[in-house]
């Protein structure tokens, strides 16, 4: 009878259901609660000026024309300030590819939202620096 | 008579005469003015004799407090956090959490939220209806509630007919539904008041058939008679199909998930409640949730065997257990099925919950006639 | 119904503000509660991909092909690679070629679980929806483990792949497969099994296999009709390692209506998709051989191609999905990059499918075909 066969499935997916209702939650609270990211995490960036040769390699192997460089600022022998504009990236990695002096990485830090447009500017002095561990934030230590 | 005019009345008599004239004017002003004032005074002094007179004070500390008006209001206020955070279970979430104790204040901060947005009346829309349809939804919802009978003692009404009348104003919400699909002006909300209307035809006939049965094991159409004649033995294990069928027809009837038609996201926007927004949402919105409270409570009182129970519990602790549990099954079959499409609705319905519910009524019949042992244990003359 | 109801129609707009029609509209006009003319409009998308192609380089254009349809990136960015490695005559080495399928086919099975997921809230269950995506994340992490990306992977480069493997990719892989192997059973009791869903699905958005030829549909709608036509078996391509094991391609038969599709069939054909591409998978995984993952000539040889056409082509998850690439004498950027997405068809085809179908029935007639608008609005 159909009826019937019905009627199992219908009793076999209200198992299901009552069985997901008793198990523990998938999520976690996102800001409180984060997780270890991999190593190849392609966060924000860092830049590295001492080793930089200020070769326009990352410039050049960006598709969006998100990096720019300042040749004349030096602050040693060949390197140049990086303007990073976070408002065009799209975290292809194709800048730290092209770098062969190991000058320009990726970071784990993920997130970078800002409130205001123009913070996501990074001048030289924000890309050179990374202000916080990226499992700390807000106060709290993260699992 | 000597020529010449002669005056017809007395001049200085006349002149005399004015300030009684104006003591009585002022006399007649203070007579009205004093009338209302002890009209309205004999008003409060009513009201208040009212009040404290010992049964009017008891009548109304039940009407608002419990299981009136507050008590209500805060069952389904915990009836929507409990349904979000089992939905949320559900689908692997954790549901609402930071506001409050798990979340307890969720609901809050929502209906502040929704309250203080602006409310956007379409040009199309018929203003006033507009604005008086949901408040009249949610009242038409709330007040089927007084005949709940949540304790033996501390219950609002108790009407020899309350069962006839709950679903008699339970009638009128898809009614609302289809006026304020109506009158918002738009496409998809006039399909969704439609299909809300369809829905109502589709499960309106299995969900009052299958109240037939307890009230005839009962022999009385008061749900207090029906509560208080299962100290024997409950209904659902004499009528364990009809508490099915009374189930499905109620969440068809109330328009929840697998019945969704009239409020299907993907196909109708929101459905009849498509423009509404700010507060007229969330009174509709709390509608559905207070429609839900409400069968869930008439599964309990009238299969569970509402306050009957262990004694050394008070009835409305028994009762508000049993709802729980209830409330629990109600939201785990509401979001475990595809949604089924109107015909669909009204094919099930029509097919398989008729059917079944008649059959409960006439296995039920021909109980009361020929089991003796049956009308010993329900107490009522064969 | 009298004759003045069926005299008079309505005019709908199926988005785009609608909320299950995101980035698409179509104009419906319906008699009573039924579909007689469905209009579907494409250019709520557009963000004019095959402009961009034009002023990228040859490793760069892939970013853009990928961000056509995020949900099967690994897939999607694969013709223009493989396009630019015909012009450029770049040699693949067998690792990258063997690396380059496995991620194919994992990309496939978190796509298709997505779109399950979707198709399911389409249907009203939102606890389908999250289930799947839940399994999913699992997929998700291996990628990111692999790439440093969980969407936009940006992985096969011309010549090659950009990413190697490691133990703990390899490791989460396998995590994400057994999972999706482990909730199988519950996913089809939910689905296939549930009376609600075969009463939604069957009988809906039926056509025959002449039909679907005629529409110009591929991959999954195509193969619930019975033709095994997949181009991972019709044309192997040298790149890819499909050759390398053996494989049958999965296709749906039914039985109430040989040589026809319905949306039920149609969820049938993905399920048995998802599971050959586990077993593709599986196979493939331990012939994954050592060597170099990318030609080290490569990079010389893709930064100006030499003048020529080439058409590269890759069965995806909605379908095939190809890109024809043109390119002048010493070149940094193609000269024309022309795409053919797989869904501008299936969306199309609504346009004959749906009329005569409820309209509670448009939006599972869609779904079913599983048309994501970034392939028709280039």
């Amino acid at each position: 009878m159909g009826f019937f066969r019905n009627l199992g499935d219908i009793f076999q997916i209200l198992r299901h259901v009552f069985r997901q209702v008793m198990s523990r939650p998938f999520t976690y609270f996102y800001p409180f609660e984060d997780r270890e990211y991999p190593e190849r995490t392609r966060g924000r960036h860092i830049h590295v000026r001492e080793k930089c040769t200020a070769c326009m390699q990352c410039v050049r192997a960006c598709p969006n024309v998100a990096i720019s460089i300042d040749k004349s600022d030096k602050h040693y022998e060949k390197d140049a300030a990086l303007f990073f504009d976070y408002t065009r990236c799209i975290f292809c990695g194709m800048c730290t590819q092209a770098c062969r002096f190991d000058a320009l990485f990726h970071t784990k830090v993920v997130d970078i939202s800002e409130g205001e447009r123009e913070d996501l500017l990074y001048g030289p002095d924000k890309i050179e620096t990374l202000d916080r561990d990226p499992l700390e934030w807000r106060g709290r230590r993260f699992r | 008579m000597m020529g010449g005019v002669v005056l017809q009345i007395d001049f200085f008599a006349w002149l005399q005469g004015i300030p009684s004239w104006l003591y009585g004017v002022i006399q007649w002003i203070f007579g009205i003015v004093s009338g209302i004032f002890y009209w309205i005074w004999g008003i409060f002094t009513w009201i208040w004799a009212a009040v404290f007179d010992v049964a009017n004070f008891f009548f109304l500390i039940r009407a608002i407090l419990f299981p009136g008006l507050v008590f209500i209001l805060m069952t389904i206020i915990f009836a929507v956090w409990f349904t979000r955070k089992l939905w949320g279970r559900i689908q692997d979430r954790r549901g609402p959490f930071h506001l409050g104790k798990y979340g307890g204040l969720q609901l809050f901060a929502d209906a502040i939220k929704l309250v203080a947005k602006e409310t956007i009346i379409p040009d199309k829309a018929r203003r006033w209806m507009y604005r008086f349809l949901p408040s009249m939804l949610l009242l038409v919802v709330l007040i089927p509630f007084a005949f709940i009978p949540w304790d033996p003692i501390w219950f609002i009404a108790d009407l020899s007919v309350s069962l006839v009348l709950v679903f008699a104003f339970l009638t009128a919400v898809p009614v609302v539904a289809l006026l304020s699909g109506w009158i918002s002006g738009s496409k998809y909300t006039l399909i969704g008041g439609f299909r809300a209307a369809n829905n109502q035809f589709a499960s309106e006939i299995p969900l009052i058939i299958s109240t037939i049965g307890p009230a005839m094991l009962a022999g009385s159409l008061s749900v207090m008679a029906i509560t208080q004649a299962q100290s024997n033995i409950w209904f659902i294990f004499l009528l364990p199909i009809n508490v099915a069928t009374f189930l499905v027809a109620a969440i068809a009837s109330v328009g929840t998930f697998p019945f969704d038609a009239p409020v299907a996201d993907s196909e109708v926007i929101f459905g009849w409640r498509t423009e509404f927004s700010g507060i007229y949402f969330t009174l509709t919105y709390f509608a559905e949730f207070a429609e839900q409270a409400l069968y869930s409570a008439l599964i309990v009182a009238l299969f569970l065997g509402g306050f009957q129970g262990p004694a050394f519990l008070p009835g409305s602790v028994i009762f508000i257990i049993k709802f729980l549990i209830v409330f629990f099954f109600f939201v785990v079959v509401t979001s475990s099925f595809h949604r089924l499409r109107q015909d669909q609705i009204v094919y099930f319905c029509w097919k398989y919950l008729l059917p079944l519910s008649i059959l409960n009524v006439v296995l039920v019949m021909l109980g009361i006639a020929n089991i003796p042992a049956l009308q010993a244990i329900l107490g009522i003359g064969g | 119904m009298s004759p003045d109801i069926l005299d008079e129609t309505t005019e709908i707009w199926f988005g785009p503000q609608h909320v299950s029609a995101h980035g698409w509209a179509a104009k419906l006009t319906l008699v009573g509660d039924f579909v007689v003319e469905c209009d579907p409009n494409a250019g709520y998308f557009h963000r004019s991909a095959e402009k961009c192609l034009e002023f990228r380089n040859f490793r760069q254009g892939a970013l853009i092909m990928e961000r056509l349809c995020m949900l099967e990136a690994f897939l999607a960015e694969y013709p223009y690679v493989q396009a630019v490695e015909k012009i450029a005559g770049l040699e693949v080495p067998e690792r990258a070629k063997v690396m380059r399928t496995i991620m194919m086919e994992a990309s496939r099975i978190h796509s298709l679980q997505f779109w399950w997921g979707q198709f399911s809230a389409e249907l009203g269950l939102f606890a389908m929806l999250l289930w799947p995506w839940v399994d999913r994340e699992f997929f998700l992490d291996a990628f990111e483990e692999l790439s440093g990306s969980r969407h936009a992977v940006s992985y096969s480069t011309p010549g090659g792949v950009k990413y190697d493997f490691n133990d703990k990719v390899l490791e989460k892989l396998d995590i994400a497969i057994a999972r999706f192997e482990d909730r199988m059973p519950v996913m089809r009791d939910m689905l296939m099994g549930s009376p609600t869903f075969r009463a939604r699905t069957e009988g809906i958005g039926q056509y025959t296999l002449k039909q679907g030829l005629k529409f110009g549909l591929s991959g999954p709608p195509i193969k619930a009709c019975g033709l095994p036509m997949d181009l991972r078996k019709d044309a192997p391509d040298p790149n890819l390692a499909y050759d390398m094991i053996d494989w049958e391609v999965p296709v749906t038969e039914s039985e109430e209506h040989p040589g026809e599709s319905d949306a039920y069939d149609r969820m049938v054909q993905r399920f048995r998709e998802m599971e050959t591409s586990v077993e593709i998978i599986r196979k493939l995984l331990p012939l994954v051989p050592e060597g170099p993952i990318v030609d080290p000539k490569a990079r010389g040889k893709s930064n100006r191609l030499p003048e020529g056409e080439a058409y590269g082509r890759v069965e995806g998850t909605r379908g095939i999905s190809t890109l024809w690439l043109k390119t002048t004498e010493k070149a940094q950027t193609p000269y024309r990059a022309k795409i053919r997405g797989p869904c501008f068809n299936s969306y199309y085809s609504l346009k004959h499918l749906v009329p005569g179908a409820k309209f509670a029935d448009f939006i599972v007639v869609f779904g079913s075909l599983d048309p994501y608008p970034g392939w028709w609005d280039r």
